[in-house]
């Protein structure tokens, strides 16, 4: 498996939630050193499961759970090394968003998985990678995707 | 023996109220809540006007606690905050205050841990006695050990407390909170925020069997919510498309009653076939409830009647007391101060806070 891409998407098909571990370590490898990943897929889609998936690839220890309620979650792996979740499900505007704080930690070469992310997609870095989970019949399609962030 | 009464000043802000409580011993002398109204506005809490709106209402919350309860500053023998877990923004605004609150009186500052507060709840005494909410009386306190169900928007817990300030979360949400599994369904039906009480008042006039919805099967005492939204969506979708309604609004309005009463069904069952589960396993017949969804009619009717048959004791705590309050930190840090647990100025608010 190689460790950093050079392709610019790809498409991941997950048949049930025991593959998607596996999903997680080819998102992983697809997004090399970019850290900040949204999530967009509809509710009900996995967004919370995948990210949970996700984080214990990255050696998170932590109960992963939805922070739909606290807006932030943060988990730590084994090494103590922060991952940051993110749900903006409830917020109305770019200026609440940005009013929690959320861009320091967007710029802090830290992993930031983030759910809902209309609101606060003009406040990421430069480099992210958009993630859109389709489900039918229980089979997901996971497509990812390095954006270019030209504010 | 010093008899003079340890008097607690407890602040809490680790979401969306600010609030202030004064207890003596373990008689509550006064519990101020700040409501945050702006918040039905927005469909849920916004962490920035939180945290504005703790800035503003915290002075005239912990002076109205203080005139109410009758006591001066040189009367406080401690200040407890919440330390978390919670929104660090709204955190910090309630961790600050009490941090120069006790430095400038120069009195012990005792961090407390939201969710261990929102269990020690059942431990206060109102003073003086009545008005207690719903007529109960003076409550009676379980003994330890007990277990406790935890369950709001944002936690759904079950906790063996064998001592105050010893505590254990034997199970947990592994996704969704049944606050939010209340919250979401609500949405889903396009009702008004915040849902959760809506769903209870509909509930209450309907019929609880009609629908079925699967209840996750999660191993041990750990719950999940998240397969029952998504599930609650697609029946609320395919329903709306049947040959009785063109519409899932349609759909939803002319079975409003049923809808809420089975969803909520579903959800008190799984939070209670887990509370079973873990009283026969651990011999603990002691079922305590705390946080906002205890307030839920339909928890609270399934845990009487397990009262009734005989089979556990059930603690309720009054309504003012299952919310986010103060009055639970006070008492918290009553306990704490007992044990001499306390901290210094360099203590910190946590945002990510376990115990």
């Amino acid at each position: 498996m190689t460790t950093i891409s050079t392709q610019k998407s790809i498409s991941i098909r997950s048949e049930s939630l025991n593959d998607l571990g596996k999903a997680a370590k080819e998102l992983l490898s697809f997004c090399g050193e970019t850290k900040v990943i949204t999530f967009s897929g509809n509710l009900g889609a996995g967004k919370t499961t995948f990210i949970k998936s996700i984080s214990q690839e990255l050696g998170v220890t932590d109960l992963v759970s939805s922070p739909t309620f606290s807006i932030i979650n943060e988990y730590r792996n084994k090494e103590n090394i922060p991952v940051y979740h993110f749900d903006f499900y409830r917020l109305k505007s770019t200026q609440e968003a940005e009013d929690t704080g959320c861009v320091d930690y967007f710029f802090s070469n830290t992993y930031c998985f983030i759910e809902w992310p209309a609101i606060v997609e003009i406040l990421l870095p430069d480099e992210y990678v958009q993630v859109e989970i389709t489900v039918d019949n229980d089979i997901r399609t996971i497509n990812a995707t390095h954006k270019q962030n030209n504010k | 023996m010093n008899t003079k009464p340890v008097i607690i000043l407890a602040i809490e802000s680790s979401c969306d109220e600010t609030a202030a409580a004064v207890l003596s011993d373990t008689n509550i002398l006064a519990n101020i809540i700040a409501g945050q109204e702006v918040h039905k506005n927005f469909g849920g809490v916004v962490p920035e006007l939180a945290s504005r709106a703790h800035q503003q209402n915290i002075i005239p919350v912990v002076d109205e606690a203080m005139k109410k309860a009758g006591v001066k500053r040189e009367d406080i023998s401690a200040v407890a905050f919440t330390q978390g877990p919670g929104l660090l923004g709204s955190l910090l605004v309630g961790g600050s205050f009490a941090k120069a609150f006790a430095q400038a009186l120069n009195i012990p500052l005792i961090p407390v841990n939201h969710m261990q507060a929102h269990i020690l709840a059942h431990f206060i005494k109102a003073s003086p006695p009545g008005p207690l909410s719903e007529g109960e009386g003076e409550q009676s306190k379980p003994s330890f050990p007990f277990l406790c169900l935890t369950v709001s928007g944002g936690h759904t817990q079950i906790v063996m407390v064998k001592d105050y300030l010893e505590m254990e979360v034997i199970g947990q949400t592994i996704d969704d909170a049944a606050g939010e599994a209340f919250d979401k369904a609500a949405k889903i039906m396009g009702l008004p925020y915040p849902g959760g009480p809506l769903i209870d008042k509909y509930a209450k006039l309907g019929n609880p069997l009609r629908y079925k919805f699967p209840e996750a099967k999660i191993p041990g005492y750990d719950f999940s919510f998240s397969g029952l939204k998504t599930a609650f969506m697609y029946f609320i979708r395919d329903n709306g498309l049947d040959n009785t309604c063109t519409t899932p609004e349609e759909f939803i309005s002319k079975n409003q009653n049923d809808i809420c009463a089975s969803l909520q069904h579903t959800i008190v069952q799984t939070l209670m076939n887990k509370l079973r589960l873990a009283t026969k396993e651990l011999g603990i017949t002691q079922v305590a409830i705390a946080g906002g969804v205890s307030a839920n009619s339909g928890l609270r009717n399934a845990l009487l009647a397990e009262q009734e048959k005989g089979n556990w004791k059930v603690f309720i705590p009054p309504f003012e007391y299952c919310t986010d309050n103060a009055a639970m930190i006070a008492i918290t840090g009553h306990y704490k101060f007992l044990q001499g647990d306390i901290a210094g100025q360099d203590t910190g608010t946590k945002a990510r806070l376990y115990f």
